[in-house]
């Protein structure tokens, strides 16, 4: 047994020497590799004048198969410059502006350096770039334009998906049940049936509807991005409107023909826009409608709108302000003389964060709630979501407002009737009263 | 419970530590979380709206004020009041470095929680296989190598622990990408390895034939303090075909030229960034005066003066570090014998070391017009006068003011009302404007037409009796009542002087270029009068004015700098207090 045991233990001895001897045996040669690799290293400045290089094979297997025993620190610089230069730009011949062709390369870098760039760009989309004055206009355009592709994409694909499916959907059913239609006592409603009846109603809205003014006076006031959404709001708008119960008749003033709002329009709709219902005009509104009918919506005015009146024309000034112009379509009514109101939105509505100005579509589609039900409630849930806590209790409210009298906010409407009926006459009667006062 | 007295003991000893004006509405709100907290409701909310408040804008403690007045009624208990900062040479004024800073002290970074936090880079080299490890473990993070070498900037860790990983890229894909090639540089940059640098470099020009500015900036960096700085300057050249450089770019080519002692190379550098519109980095400035020191030559001095100049044209103000570079350079000056001081000045605009007055912030004739031309173009009128007013009424206010007296005060009647938070509001304005009236000056007050209407805030024989003071012009309820304070003020001669405590940021952004935003803000300096003390009934004061212009000037045998203190932090609408003042002897 006693024997058994020491013996065991010698052989763990001899493994234990004979691995020492090996390791010190290995240790050296991994030491000489390790200054011939430095050796190799410490000239580099010199030996790459020319662009070609010649590459010895030993780097190249000497960091593959390197023991771990010394780490190989700079192999990664051979791997590197036995690379190719990289073909950054294949198109430098065909674009003759250079500073063109610099550009593109710019946002080929860019992208490598992991900028979010777009895959394809258009030569006027760099003419774009290039005037963009500082980098950060630049980067923000790029990311603008690969957002944009990114999204183009995304819907192309689903596009596709859909399409495969339905494709797939045929085919079973030709496999399964022959070429048997469905049987089904009800009549197939045709999407162009729907368009029918929608087109319908807008037309009998533009005869005996009631009107509602979009104000195109903003133009100058947006840059082209902000025109361009703004486009893209009304088209919504017009969408919402043709697929309400009782749709609104659509008038689109002060709308330059040839403008660059007008362009924008003709090249979204294309052909369509001819055919839309809308009544779309150069006039201001104040020369199609009566002055007393018209009422200015606007988030700046002192007035609330208590509630909404079916024999008034509100007007909507239809501008996208990314930063926010604070009093400029109220300023637009003050010139024209016209009744403004904005929307109760404190009243129904408990409010969390961000500006009390909505887009176009969102307030269409509360003019349209208002118009069918005179719901505020109702109404108002179209105020996305993220700008309100919750819907305010009505008696809540009432106690509220008794108690902040005082409130800066407060008094403009509870100010005497004479103004809040006649806001912007600077009426000759406070005048005498300022000057009785002044004189007191 | 505990809540409760954790912050009314927080609230009094803020109370005890400062003394401002400016927080009293925070007071309020602290009064008015424990308020709320007897009633049990709302208190998440509460506390949000004090966090998420912006600390400077005087509009926002304006606001704050009306939305807890209603609390305030019945639950306040001191009246906020304001006594001199005794560490400021002025005690307290609105536009000294550092107020806003103090106005803002209680309010809290959020904490910033970032999900990479937790990748930590390793200590020591990995061997491919080691690292192959670590890429499993962190298997959720996508583009691990980036992180890893984004870590490794932030830690600063060693470049073997940078090259390890590279290595073990070039390993599993052959070839390492131009991004991680360019984080590893910044890596480099970062410790001064400047031998790889180089090598970075090389690989770099080797593999691509441009560069993108990210890269550019680096290695203009890196390069510029080594033997290649020359190198340098070919990549300012090459950032050139598609951008302006940036001003760092510019640096620090400069300060690579500056090291060599092409100073000739480094002033036509510096000029070509002026002509850019580039605003030099104070630490160029320094590396400028820093060589001055060293090198004697008639053409640098007044390279170097012309420095100091255009610090004053565009009221640029050094920090402590360039001031001492510059002190340092003129006491180096041979033969003029330069002494410098560090000294504040007192109200009256004399420097206390060398007894001399400083220039007056009152503008000249000619700067006077400018400034009331532009004011009336831009400001009041603007892009449509609609928006701010309508031309009735500023046709009406025009003959108002033709038709009155030069006032010695116009008095922003709703800004001054606001002030306190006990008195109603009516009440304030005329304990402020018969205590002006006293002194016998000729006062105009602008208000708006609902103070006539008679409410519990404006009570009808109050607002009479201040009537009886000061002459009032009532504006629209919609109008903007600042444009008319401005034009009144204007309109009243260069003697008259304006009272509210809105720093008017807004009306300045109108002007149109930085002259007249100069000139704009130096004469609301010389004239806006701020209420800083108000006891109603007993005691009120107004911050004095300064009749001196904070600019760095000289006469000759002096010059007198101001500068920022390294610990003070100044907005963009401060001035510092701290001067520098140099004489020869």
């Amino acid at each position: 047994m006693i024997t058994v045991w020491t013996h065991h233990l010698k052989m763990m001895f001899f493994n234990m020497l004979l691995r020492n001897i090996v390791r010190h045996s290995v240790f050296p040669v991994a030491m000489q590799k390790g200054t011939k690799k430095d050796l190799f290293l410490t000239t580099p400045q010199k030996p790459f004048p020319c662009r070609t290089l010649i590459l010895s094979p030993t780097p190249k297997k000497q960091f593959s198969s390197n023991p771990t025993e010394k780490l190989d620190l700079d192999g990664w610089k051979n791997v590197m410059k036995s690379g190719m230069q990289e073909e950054v730009s294949e198109t430098s011949e065909s674009e003759k502006d250079s500073t063109l062709a610099a550009t593109r390369e710019l946002v080929e870098m860019w992208r490598l350096a992991g900028v979010f760039v777009p895959e394809n760009i258009s030569e006027e989309e760099l003419k774009t770039l290039m005037e963009c004055s500082t980098k950060s206009s630049k980067k923000k355009y790029l990311k603008f334009l690969a957002c944009k592709e990114k999204l183009k994409k995304a819907s192309k694909a689903k596009q596709e998906k859909r399409r495969e499916a339905k494709m797939e959907r045929l085919e079973k059913a030709k496999e399964n049940g022959t070429s048997e239609m469905k049987n089904t006592f009800l009549l197939k409603f045709w999407s162009r049936s729907f368009d029918k009846v929608y087109n319908w109603r807008t037309a009998q809205a533009m005869i005996f509807g009631q009107p509602l003014v979009f104000d195109m006076a903003y133009e100058n006031y947006m840059s082209r991005r902000e025109m361009e959404n703004t486009v893209n709001q009304l088209m919504e708008t017009e969408g919402w409107n043709r697929r309400a119960v009782d749709p609104f008749h659509l008038h689109y003033c002060n709308l330059k023909v040839d403008s660059p709002y007008h362009k924008e329009f003709v090249k979204r709709y294309g052909e369509a826009w001819d055919n839309l219902l809308v009544t779309v005009t150069e006039q201001s509104h104040t020369d199609v409608f009566p002055r007393d009918k018209l009422i200015y919506l606007t988030a700046d005015s002192p007035n609330v709108m208590k509630t909404f009146e079916h024999d008034k024309i509100y007007i909507v000034g239809s501008m996208v302000d990314r930063s926010i112009q604070t009093g400029l379509s109220l300023a637009h009514a003050k010139r024209l003389k016209l009744t403004t109101q904005r929307l109760p939105l404190e009243r129904y509505l408990q409010w969390e964060m961000g500006a009390k100005n909505l887009t176009i579509d969102q307030m269409i589609r509360i003019l349209l709630t208002l118009k069918d039900t005179g719901d505020w409630m109702e109404a108002l849930k179209f105020v996305p979501k993220r700008k309100y806590k919750a819907f305010s209790d009505e008696s809540v409210y009432s106690k509220y407002k008794t108690n902040t009298q005082s409130r800066t906010k407060i008094f403009e409407f509870n100010g005497s009737q004479e103004r809040v009926k006649n806001p912007f006459a600077s009426s000759r009667n406070s005048l005498q009263r300022q000057k009785k006062l002044v004189g007191n | 419970m505990a809540f409760f007295y954790v912050s009314s003991f927080l609230g009094l000893q803020t109370l005890g530590k400062y003394h401002l004006f400016w927080p009293a509405p925070r007071f309020q709100q602290l009064f008015a979380i424990i308020f709320r907290l007897h009633n049990r409701e709302h208190v998440k909310s509460f506390i949000t709206t004090s966090q998420s408040a912006v600390p400077v804008d005087p509009n926002t403690t304006h606001m704050l004020s009306t939305k807890t007045r209603s609390e305030r009624r019945d639950g306040e208990k001191r009246e906020g009041m304001a006594r001199g900062d005794t560490s400021s040479p002025h005690p307290f004024s609105l536009f000294s470095a550092g107020a806003a800073k103090r106005r803002s002290k209680n309010q809290e970074e959020p904490f910033m929680i970032s999900k990479r936090n937790g990748i930590q880079p390793p200590e020591k080299p990995l061997s491919v296989e080691e690292w192959e490890e670590l890429r499993e473990e962190f298997k959720a993070v996508s583009k691990f190598e980036y992180v890893m070498l984004e870590q490794m900037i932030k830690y600063n860790s060693s470049i073997d622990v940078a090259k390890s990983l590279l290595s073990m890229v070039a390993t599993r894909k052959g070839d390492i990408s131009y991004n991680l090639l360019v984080k590893y540089l910044a890596l480099c940059i970062k410790q001064e390895q400047l031998a790889e640098v180089f090598d970075v470099f090389d690989i770099i020009k080797l593999r691509f034939k441009t560069l993108e500015p990210g890269a550019y900036s680096l290695l203009i960096k890196g390069l510029s303090g080594s033997d290649r700085w020359r190198e340098a300057l070919l990549l300012l050249e090459e950032i050139k075909k598609v951008m302006t450089p940036s001003k760092a770019n510019y640096g620090d080519c400069i300060k690579g030229a500056l090291n060599n002692q092409e100073i000739n190379l480094a002033y036509e550098l510096y000029h070509e960034m002026l002509a850019k519109e580039l605003i030099p980095n104070l630490d160029t400035l320094q590396a400028f005066f820093d060589t001055g020191k060293c090198v004697k030559d008639d053409q640098l001095k007044s390279e170097l003066l012309g420095i100091l100049l255009y610090l004053r044209e565009n009221q640029i103000y050094p920090g402590e570090t360039l001031m001492q570079s510059i002190k340092l350079w003129f006491e180096s000056i041979p033969g003029e014998k330069w002494k410098g001081y560090i000294t504040t000045i007192t109200n009256s605009g004399k420097c206390p070391v060398c007894n001399q007055h400083l220039e007056t912030i009152h503008l000249n004739e000619e700067e006077y017009n400018i400034l009331k031309a532009k004011i009336i173009k831009d400001v009041i009128q603007g892009t449509d006068v609609f928006r701010k007013t309508t031309p009735q009424e500023l046709e009406e206010f025009r003959n108002f003011v033709e038709n009155h007296p030069p006032y010695d005060i116009v008095i922003d009647g709703l800004n001054v009302a606001k002030v306190s938070n006990r008195r109603s509001e009516s009440q304030t304005l005329l304990d402020v404007v018969s205590h002006l009236a006293q002194k016998n000056l000729r006062l105009l007050v602008l208000g708006r037409k609902h103070m006539l209407t008679g409410s519990p805030n404006w009570k009808r024989p109050i607002v009479a009796a201040t009537q009886k003071k000061a002459d009032f012009f009532f504006a629209e309820n919609v109008s903007e009542d600042d444009p008319f304070l401005l034009y009144a003020t204007l309109h009243s001669g260069n003697h008259c002087k304006f009272l509210t405590r809105d720093l008017l940021r807004d009306h300045k952004a109108c002007l149109p270029d930085s002259l007249t935003r100069h000139l704009f803000f130096k004469w609301q300096r010389g004239h806006q009068m701020v209420l800083s003390h108000y006891w109603p009934g007993k005691r009120i004061k107004f911050q004095p004015l300064p009749t001196y212009d904070t600019v760095v000037q000289t006469t000759g045998d002096t010059w007198h700098i101001p500068y920022d203190e390294q610990l003070v932090e100044r907005y963009s609408y401060e001035v510092p207090t701290k001067w520098l003042c140099l004489q020869r002897k």
